[in-house]
């Protein structure tokens, strides 16, 4: 059996935020082909943008960010 | 880059590379554009050579050391058709030239045969004849549109440029090197890249987009990369006829001459006019446009030469307080730095903002990278900046805009192919090293014996040969690597 290989996006991260993108891929399973660590894992080719997308939005609800100002 | 016009011919069929095959000037822009050295002297050894050659006798010839460069040079000429396995299966292993291209080969190199494969020179005067000048300047505007085009600043207020054709504006769109967004051309990551690449490779990378729709236009996509080939081995400031031109190829010549690749005069169907852009698009050294850059304030972002070479092409300045100060009038480049940078003041001859949270990450937000940006930024720095380099940048902003898009984004995604299910420790291992060799492995986990490439196609061709190699072992009963009691198969994953 020669080894197998997957096509797809290698998602690197820190773990608090792979914590996010687990519970985004939960139940519905549209994102993650393969969780690799916990901070690693392989996305499916072409769901990178909407999983970056809904990433933000959970960041929006759950981390306030601290509002930049433009000022010189 | 020249890789992806690899990635474009590998896609196509046998019978595809038969028919390119039979250009003298296919095969010589061939040659000359897509093999590595080592691969090029290979072809050279066995162009007159009436019997195929031995692997272990063509092996012996290449020193030991260089193993990563023949197994590239070898793949590389196995998967253009430009090499064959003799015989199949091979036994022993003998190599031999393909015969379509040793004999067009032979063609070009001593000008033998009445092939029009070179292009025909126009045998009547041209009264309204075209200077080398001339055509730098239409080409130049032309393909600056393009760029200008893809920065989606028509209509910025900036000032405008040349309109482009709707042909072109579809084959970006197509290409994905702009989004429409509220009806007005966004530029997106792939259009980035583009922009960051020397005129050549931005060529390239258009005219490949224009060969994958081939047929949605009507058009044979081998005729078409043989006309390209072709083209390159033209020399600029001649006129060419069209007489031997085929129907698709006649098309072709109305989409280049929006491009900037040729010139034809509205009213003379007859004749036309390679440009720099197209005679220099089998060259390995793709210069282009450079010379241009100096003498108008509007050259096109030429890149990686400007690295190095300081005078006359660097101008932008980067500040530590976040501050930059672009010497330029060029709109183009405003319009690039415009994407990333919150620019305040124009002058005359300089720009002057800042690059911004919110300007940098509304950048990322087109799907444009903190490194690109950041290459951008160094490629074209003003020569004051390399005074005190290295760095050239300054270290604060180039960590800063790397953290603004961690910020905005919270990941690092790249592109490729996950291995995994190796049979035992050592083959992992030892694949593993080899693809980090290629500078193709992105992660690796010795643990689940997996590890990620941007690129596989070398890596799986290497795969084979050591599967083929541990075969031959078993058969013959010799060396038959004792399994290590940590490695029983299937124990691979958990």
């Amino acid at each position: 059996m020669p080894p197998k290989a997957t096509r797809g996006v290698l998602v690197q991260c820190d773990e608090s935020i792979m914590a996010i993108i687990r519970k985004i891929d939960e139940g519905r399973n549209e994102f993650i082909i393969e969780d690799l660590d916990s901070g690693t894992c392989l996305v499916k080719e072409g769901k990178l943008a909407e999983l970056k997308r809904r990433l933000k939005e959970q960041l929006k609800e759950t981390v306030r960010e601290a509002e930049d100002s433009e000022s010189e | 880059m020249s890789s992806t016009l690899f990635d474009y011919l590998q896609q196509q069929p046998g019978m595809a590379y038969t028919r390119l095959y039979r250009q003298p000037s296919a095969v010589l822009a061939v040659l000359r554009r897509m093999l590595p050295h080592l691969a090029k002297t290979i072809v050279m050894a066995l162009l007159y050579m009436p019997q195929p050659i031995l692997e272990s006798d063509l092996f012996a010839w290449i020193r030991p050391e260089s193993q990563v460069e023949l197994d590239e040079s070898i793949s590389t000429l196995k998967r253009l058709h430009i090499v064959q396995v003799v015989p199949e299966p091979a036994a022993p292993r003998a190599y031999k030239l393909s015969s379509s291209f040793a004999s067009s080969l032979r063609e070009a190199l001593t000008g033998q045969g009445n092939h029009r494969s070179f292009g025909v020179p126009c045998t009547t005067r041209d009264p309204n004849r075209m200077t080398v000048e001339d055509l730098d300047g239409h080409a130049r505007r032309r393909w600056e549109a393009i760029l200008y085009y893809m920065v989606g600043s028509t209509g910025k207020g900036l000032g405008q440029a040349d309109i482009i054709s709707t042909g072109t504006k579809s084959l970006l769109e197509v290409g994905q090197f702009v989004t429409i967004r509220n009806e007005r051309a966004t530029i997106t990551k792939e259009g980035f890249t583009f922009l960051l690449q020397e005129a050549n490779a931005q060529v390239w990378s258009l005219l490949i987009v224009y060969l994958e729709n081939a047929l949605a236009l009507h058009m044979e996509p081998v005729e078409m990369l043989s006309f390209l080939f072709m083209l390159g081995s033209l020399e600029l400031g001649m006129d060419y006829s069209t007489a031997s031109l085929t129907p698709t190829q006649m098309t072709m010549l109305d989409d280049l001459n929006n491009f900037g690749l040729v010139y034809r005069h509205a009213d003379d169907q007859s004749r036309f006019y390679p440009t720099r852009l197209a005679t220099t698009l089998t060259s390995d050294a793709g210069a282009l446009l450079a010379t241009s850059v100096k003498s108008t304030p509007s050259g096109p972002v030429t890149t990686a030469q400007a690295a190095g070479a300081g005078a006359g092409k660097g101008y932008i300045i980067v500040e530590t307080n976040h501050r930059i100060y672009a010497y330029t009038s060029s709109l183009l480049q405003i319009a690039v730095l415009d994407l990333f940078a919150r620019l305040k003041m124009r002058f005359p001859d300089m720009v002057a903002g800042k690059l911004t949270k919110e300007s940098v990450q509304r950048a990322i937000n087109l799907g444009i990278t903190a490194d690109q940006i950041i290459s951008y930024l160094q490629t074209h720095a003003h020569p004051q900046m390399y005074k005190h380099a290295p760095p050239v940048l300054p270290p604060t902003v180039v960590d800063q805009i790397r953290l603004w898009q961690i910020q905005g984004d919270r990941m690092e995604a790249n592109s490729g192919f996950l291995l995994a299910n190796f049979s035992n420790f050592p083959e992992y291992e030892d694949v593993c090293r080899y693809a980090e060799s290629l500078g193709v492995l992105v992660w690796k986990k010795d643990e689940k014996r997996c590890f990620f490439v941007t690129r596989i196609d070398q890596v799986k061709d290497y795969i084979a040969k050591r599967r083929l190699a541990a075969q031959k072992d078993v058969k013959s009963g010799q060396r038959v690597a004792p399994k290590a009691p940590g490695s029983v198969a299937g124990s691979s994953r958990t």
